[in-house]
C-alpha cells in the first residue's frame, strides 16, 4: 500500500457495488421467503432473516479485516491457510451427522460449513503453486502436483458427503486450463510410445477440461430437452420438438460468437475464428444429435434409468419431487411475477419447495419478480463473472490473476448448477446461490472470497512482475 | 501455445451458459403455460364449502324439516400410532374384523390415479389426509366415542349438517336425501360424490333452491395440505349461500291429525285452500316416519324395509294413485249438463233401477235432489243426453260429438292430465276421449251404451285424490282454481309463477249455486249419503262416492268443502277397501278434518275414536 492512500483507493468499483446490490437483493429475498407475520421484523434474531443479518454483518466485518491486511499475506500464508482448511476437513468427520452428512463445525448453535472455506484455501494455494511454476515447460510433475492440490479436499468433501462442493471443486480444473496447467504432459507420454510418434503437444490434451464439460453440459441438456415439446401462445399449431430447440439455440449462440469474435479479434485471426466457430457448431450440433438419436434408440429400461437420473420423469413423490416443484415456482412467475412476499409455491410456510430458503431460493425470487426479475439477476451474475475476468486479466502477479479466475469459476459454478436446477438443466446437488441463499458460512466464505480478490487487485500496482 | 486466447473460451463458456439461462428463463416464465398450471396444482386448492340446506316451514311457521348436526369420526393413518384394534373396536361397537375392513374401503374407495407417463396406477388414496372412518354420528353416539379419543391418535370427530324431522309427519310430501348417483354428478356438476341431493318429494323438486350456492374459496396450501392463507387475499372467493327457506301452505298440524285418522287404513285426504290454491295436507295412508330416512347408514338400513312392505308406505298416494272416481263424479257431469243446456235444474228422472243399480231412495224430481240421493239412473239419464245430443244422424257418430265436448269439459277441471304440482311422483288419471275408445271397441262401434258407467264415475275413468281435491275447491270457487301447489313462497319472493295464474274451468259461475245447494243437502237433508260428516257449527257441502273397485270392498271417497258461503277448506278423502260407501268412512273423516281445520278443536268425540280406531282387515 502506498502511503497516503486510503483503504478503498485502487478498489474496483463496478464489482464491489455488483457485490453489495446482490447482497441486498438476496437479503430481501430471505426476507421475503421466511416471512413469519408474528415477527414482522427483519432485525428478529428467532427467524431466518434475522440470523442472515447477523451473517451479513460478520461477514462485511471480515471483510474490512481482510482489507485491513497487506494482500501479500496471502500469498506468503496459503500453505498454513490450506493445510488448516485440510485439517477442518478432517475434524468435521468425526462430528455426528446432521441430515446424513458430517459436514457442520457447530459453535453453539452456530455452525459453520469447513468446505466452504476449503475453497479459499485451495484457491490460495493453488495460485501460489502455480505462480512458482514456468507453464511452459509443464511437465506430468506439475500437473500431478496442481491435481493434488485439488483432489486432497476433494476427497476429504466426498467423504462428509457433500457432492455438490465436490463437483464445484472441479471448477479449479478450467484455472488450471487458463494457465496451461493441462493432462497434455499425460496424454503425450502415452501417445508417443506408440512407435513413430512425436509430438509437442496435442489439441485435445490441451483443451481436454472445455471440452469435456461442453461434452457432458450439452449432453444433459439435449437429454433433458429430447422429451420436451416447445409450444409458443403466441404462435398457435407450432410445436417445436425439444431437440431442434437446442440445435437452434447452439446456432444462435454460435452467430453471436461470430460476430463478437470477428469484432474483438485482430485481422489476421478473423478468418481463424470464423473457421472455429463453425467448427465448434458443427461438433456440437452433432454430438446433440448423437445423443439425441441414441437416446431414442434406446431400450425403454434403459431409457428410464438416464430419465430417472436427470429427474426427467414425472414422479411427484418421488426423486423428481423437488426439482419439479422448483421449476413450477419458477415457471410460474411469469414475466412480472406475482409480487414481493407473494410466492405460493415456494414461500418457507407453503413448503412446495422444500429449502427454498438455502438451495431452492432462487426459486421464491423467480416466482416473485418473473422474467424481469431472473433477467436482471443472471445478467447481474454474468456481469459480476465478466467483471472478474477482466480483473484477473489486467493482474501483473500470476498469483492474483489464479485466484481471481479461480473465484469467478466458483461463482459460475454455483450460479450454474444452482439455477441449472431450479430450471431443469442441471441435476437436484444440493450447493447455495452466491449471496442469496440462507446460511452463515457460504455467505462468509464467499464474502472472504470477494473481499480477498478486492484487496490483491486494489494492490495488484504494488506487485512487481 | 497461446495461453491469453484461453480467456476467451472460459468467457464464451461463461456467457453461453448465461444465453441458454436466460432463453429457458424466457421460455419457461413467459412462453410456457404448463408451470403456471402446475403452480396451481401444487399450491392452490378449490375449498368447496356446502352451506346449510334450506329448511321449511309450515304455513303457522313451524319448521318441519330443519337440520341438524351429525358427527363423522374422521382418520388420518399417518397420524395413527399403535392401533390397539380390539380397544378401538369395541369403543365404536364393531368387531375387529368390520374395523379392518373399513381401511380397506376407505383406501379402495379413493380409487387409483393412472400415470399416462410412467404407466403406472397409484391409488388417490392419501396418509396424511382425513377421511370419514364412520359417519353421521350422532350427538349421543359422538359423545360417548368422542372422550375417549385421546387414546386414538389419528382419529378426530367432525361436524356435518344434515336433515331432521321435528313433527315426523308429511313423509310424501317432503320427500328425503340421499347420496348423489353417478348419473347425477355426470349431469350437474354442482355435486360432488358423497353429497346428498333430493331423491323424493319437495326436496327433489325444489332441490335447486334448497341447494343453496357453495362458496368456493381458492388458498394456498402447504405440502402438507394445510391452507397456508387465501389466494389473492380471496378477491375471487364467494361465499356459501344457504338456499332460501320454503314456506309451505301445509298445516302440519292437519297434515299431523290426517295422518292419526288414517291409521290402520290405506286410503289418502287431500285439503286444499280454495282461494289460494295451497295444499293444507296431503295425507297418505300408510306412510313413514321421515327421520328413518335421514343419513346413508338409515337410508340402507331402512328403505329395502319400506320397499318391500306390501302397504306400500314409499307411494304418494293422493298424487300417484289413480281411483274411479265415483258418485263423486256426478258433481261435475250435472255441471256439464248444466253449460250444455241439456237439462236444467228442475231436470227430474226416476230411479230406474232396470238399466243400472241403485240404492233404496225417492225418485229426484230435481238437480239438488238427485245430487243428494246420488240417483244413478238419474245421471244415467244426464250422461246420456250430454253424449247424444242428436247433432248428427248416426248413434255413433252422435256419440262421438258428445264426448268430445265432455272431455274438453273435463280437461279444463285439470282431469287427465298431470296437474302441474310442485311435486314429483304426479300421476294423469284418465278422462276416456274419441281415440280412447275408438281404440278399444272400434271406431263408431261405441256409442253412449258402451260407455254409459262414466255417467256414475265408474268404468275407464280414473282419478287422482289431487285431482278430486281441486274438483272440490273449483267448485267451492265456482268456477275457477289455482294449480294446487305446497310452496307459498320460496325465501321471500311468493310461489313460483304458475301459482299465480288462475285456470277456469269451461262452466258459467251461475250454474255452481244448485250444485253446491245439492251438496249441503247431501249432508243436511234426511235421505243425503253424507249425514255423517254433519257439523253443527259449520255447513260442509260434500258429495260421497262408493266407489266398486276390482281390488276388494268398495272404496269410500267424500269430496267436500267447507263453509259453504265462504269456503276455506276444500278436501277429498279416499279410503280404500272400506266396508260401507262413501257416508260411512270417508264422509266422517273429512268433517273432522274440516273441524279441526276450522274450529282446531273437535266436538264429534265419538265420530273421531270410531275412525281412528278403526283398522282394516288388509291392515291388520
Amino acid at each position: 500500500m502506498r502511503k497516503g492512500d486510503s483503504l478503498v483507493a485502487h478498489m474496483d468499483w463496478p464489482l464491489f457495488v455488483s457485490y453489495i446490490v446482490m447482497l441486498i437483493i438476496g437479503m430481501a429475498t430471505v426476507y421475503s421467503v421466511a416471512y413469519n407475520e408474528e415477527h414482522p421484523n427483519i432485525y428478529e434474531y428467532s427467524e431466518k432473516y434475522g440470523k442472515q443479518l447477523v451473517w451479513l454483518g460478520i461477514s462485511l466485518f471480515l471483510g474490512l479485516i481482510v482489507f485491513l491486511i497487506d494482500s501479500d499475506i496471502y500469498r506468503k500464508f496459503s500453505v498454513p491457510i490450506y493445510v488448516f482448511t485440510l485439517f477442518l476437513l478432517v475434524i468435521v468427520l468425526f462430528t455426528p451427522k446432521i441430515n446424513g452428512a458430517r459436514a457442520w463445525l457447530g459453535i453453539g448453535t452456530m455452525g459453520v460449513q469447513p468446505a466452504e472455506f476449503a475453497k479459499i484455501g485451495t484457491a490460495l494455494l493453488l495460485a501460489r503453486f502455480i505462480s512458482t511454476v514456468n507453464v511452459k515447460q509443464q511437465n506430468i510433475q506439475t500437473v500431478l502436483i496442481a491435481n493434488a492440490i485439488i483432489l486432497m479436499p476433494m476427497v476429504l468433501i466426498l467423504l462428509q458427503p457433500d457432492a455438490g462442493t465436490f463437483v464445484v471443486f472441479t471448477s479449479f480444473l478450467f484455472v488450471m486450463y487458463r494457465e496451461g496447467i493441462t493432462y497434455d504432459p499425460l496424454i503425450l507420454k502415452l501417445i508417443n510410445r506408440i512407435p513413430g510418434i512425436r509430438f509437442k503437444e496435442t489439441w485435445v490434451g490441451g483443451h481436454f477440461i472445455p471440452i469435456l464439460f461442453v461434452v457432458i453440459i450439452l449432453s444433459v441438456i439435449t437429454l433433458l430437452m429430447s422429451n420436451e415439446v416447445l409450444e409458443f401462445g403466441f404462435l398457435p399449431n407450432v410445436k417445436v420438438p425439444g431437440f431442434y430447440s437446442v440445435v437452434a439455440t447452439l446456432f444462435l449462440i454460435s452467430l453471436i460468437f461470430l460476430i463478437f469474435l470477428r469484432v474483438v479479434s485482430a485481422r489476421r485471426d478473423r478468418g481463424r475464428a470464423t473457421l472455429v466457430v463453425i467448427l465448434g457448431f458443427s461438433m456440437a450440433a452433432g454430438l446433440s444429435s448423437v445423443v439425441n438419436y441414441g437416446f431414442q434408440g434406446l431400450r425403454a429400461h434403459q431409457k428410464d434409468r438416464i430419465e430417472l437420473f436427470l429427474g426427467m420423469k414425472e414422479d411427484p413423490n418421488g426423486k423428481d419431487y423437488n426439482r419439479n416443484r422448483a421449476m413450477a415456482a419458477v415457471g410460474s412467475g411469469g414475466f412480472l411475477g406475482k409480487g414481493y412476499r407473494e410466492a405460493s409455491v415456494s414461500s418457507v410456510r407453503s413448503n412446495h419447495v422444500p429449502e427454498s430458503e438455502t438451495d431452492f431460493i432462487f426459486c421464491p425470487f423467480a416466482e416473485e419478480w418473473g422474467f424481469a426479475g431472473t433477467f436482471i439477476l443472471v445478467a447481474l451474475y454474468m456481469f459480476m463473472l465478466v467483471r472478474i475476468i477482466i480483473i484477473a486479466e489486467r493482474q501483473r502477479a500470476v498469483f492474483n490473476r489464479v485466484y481471481a479466475y479461480t473465484v469467478a469459476m466458483i461463482l459460475f459454478y454455483h450460479f450454474a448448477i444452482n439455477i441449472g436446477m431450479n430450471i431443469g438443466f442441471a441435476p437436484v446437488i444440493g450447493i447455495p446461490l452466491p449471496f442469496f441463499s440462507y446460511g452463515g458460512s457460504s455467505m462468509m466464505s464467499f464474502s472472504v472470497m470477494m473481499f480477498i480478490l478486492l484487496k490483491l487487485d486494489s494492490q495488484r500496482r504494488d506487485v512487481l512482475q | 501455445m497461446n495461453l491469453d486466447a484461453r480467456r476467451y473460451v472460459i468467457l464464451a463458456f461463461i456467457l453461453m451458459v448465461g444465453i441458454i439461462y436466460t432463453s429457458r428463463l424466457f421460455y419457461m416464465q413467459v412462453v410456457d403455460d404448463q408451470w403456471v398450471l402446475r403452480a396451481q396444482e401444487i399450491a392452490e386448492k378449490r375449498w368447496e364449502i356446502s352451506p346449510p340446506r334450506g329448511v321449511l316451514f309450515d304455513r303457522t311457521g313451524k319448521k318441519i324439516v330443519s337440520n341438524r348436526t351429525y358427527y363423522n369420526l374422521m382418520m388420518v393413518e399417518a397420524d395413527i400410532v399403535d392401533l390397539d384394534t380390539a380397544k378401538f373396536a369395541k369403543l365404536i361397537g364393531w368387531t375387529r374384523e368390520e374395523v379392518r375392513n373399513r381401511f380397506k374401503e376407505i383406501v379402495r374407495g379413493e380409487g387409483t390415479y393412472y400415470n399416462k407417463n410412467t404407466h403406472k396406477r397409484t391409488p388417490n388414496y392419501q396418509k396424511i389426509r382425513a377421511y370419514p372412518f364412520m359417519k353421521e354420528l350422532t350427538l349421543e353416539e359422538v359423545a360417548r366415542i368422542a372422550p375417549h379419543l385421546d387414546n386414538f391418535k389419528g382419529f378426530h370427530e367432525e361436524i356435518t349438517s344434515m336433515r331432521s324431522y321435528p313433527y315426523a309427519n308429511g313423509a310424501n310430501i317432503v320427500g328425503y336425501l340421499s347420496e348423489v348417483s353417478q348419473e347425477e354428478i355426470d349431469e350437474d356438476r354442482f355435486y360432488k360424490p358423497g353429497n346428498n341431493i333430493g331423491k323424493a318429494g319437495l326436496e327433489r323438486f325444489y332441490e335447486k333452491e334448497l341447494r343453496g350456492r357453495k362458496g368456493i374459496r381458492y388458498i394456498v396450501t402447504s405440502a402438507m395440505n394445510n391452507a397456508i392463507e387465501s389466494y389473492a387475499d380471496g378477491k375471487y372467493d364467494t361465499s356459501a349461500l344457504q338456499g332460501p327457506p320454503l314456506k309451505l301452505g301445509v298445516d302440519i298440524l292437519l297434515q299431523a291429525y290426517g295422518e292419526k285418522l288414517l291409521k290402520g287404513k290405506r286410503g289418502c285426504i287431500v285439503a286444499i285452500e280454495p282461494l289460494t290454491g295451497e295444499i293444507l295436507a296431503l295425507v297418505s295412508s300408510p306412510s313413514y316416519d321421515p327421520n328413518l330416512m335421514i343419513g346413508k347408514r338409515n337410508i340402507s338400513m331402512y328403505y329395502p324395509k319400506l320397499l318391500m312392505d306390501p302397504s306400500t308406505p314409499l307411494l304418494p298416494r293422493p298424487l300417484a294413485s289413480e281411483y274411479p272416481p265415483g258418485s263423486t263424479f256426478k258433481l261435475l257431469n250435472s255441471l256439464i249438463a248444466l253449460q250444455e243446456g241439456v237439462i236444467t235444474p228442475e231436470f227430474g228422472a226416476p230411479c230406474n233401477k232396470s238399466v243400472v243399480g241403485c240404492h233404496n231412495h225417492a225418485s229426484a224430481g230435481n238437480l239438488a235432489d238427485a245430487i243428494k240421493h246420488s240417483c244413478n239412473p238419474y245421471y244415467y239419464a244426464v250422461m246420456r243426453r250430454i253424449v247424444q245430443q242428436n247433432r248428427k244422424k248416426s248413434v255413433f257418430a252422435d256419440a262421438e260429438v258428445g264426448l268430445n265436448r265432455w272431455v274438453d269439459y273435463m280437461k279444463s277441471f285439470g282431469l287427465g292430465r298431470k296437474l302441474e304440482t310442485d311435486i314429483t311422483g304426479l300421476r294423469p288419471g284418465l278422462i276416456p276421449d274419441v281415440a280412447f275408445y275408438d281404440k278399444w271397441y272400434g271406431h263408431h262401434r261405441w256409442a253412449f251404451s258402451t260407455i254409459r258407467s262414466i255417467s256414475i264415475g265408474q268404468g275407464e275413468v280414473m282419478i287422482t285424490p289431487l285431482q278430486m281435491a281441486n274438483i272440490a275447491a273449483i267448485i267451492a270457487n265456482k268456477g275457477w282454481y289455482y294449480t294446487p301447489h305446497f310452496v307459498k313462497s320460496i325465501g321471500s319472493k311468493g310461489p313460483l309463477p304458475e301459482y299465480l295464474k288462475k285456470h277456469y274451468a269451461k262452466i258459467d259461475t251461475k250454474h255452481y249455486d244448485v250444485i253446491i245447494e245439492g251438496m249441503r243437502r247431501v249432508v243436511y237433508e234426511p235421505g243425503g249419503t253424507g249425514r255423517r260428516a254433519l257439523l253443527k257449527d259449520i255447513v260442509i257441502c260434500g258429495k260421497t262416492g262408493t266407489v266398486q273397485n276390482p281390488h276388494g270392498e268398495d272404496h269410500s271417497t267424500f269430496l267436500a268443502f267447507a263453509p259453504m258461503d265462504k269456503p276455506k277448506i276444500a278436501i277429498a278423502v279416499f279410503i280404500e277397501n272400506a266396508k260401507g260407501g262413501g257416508g260411512l268412512w270417508a264422509a266422517p273423516t273429512a268433517s273432522l278434518m274440516i273441524e279441526k281445520y276450522l274450529q282446531r278443536k273437535i266436538t264429534e268425540k265419538e265420530r273421531e275414536k270410531t275412525i281412528i280406531d278403526a283398522v282394516f282387515s288388509y291392515m291388520r
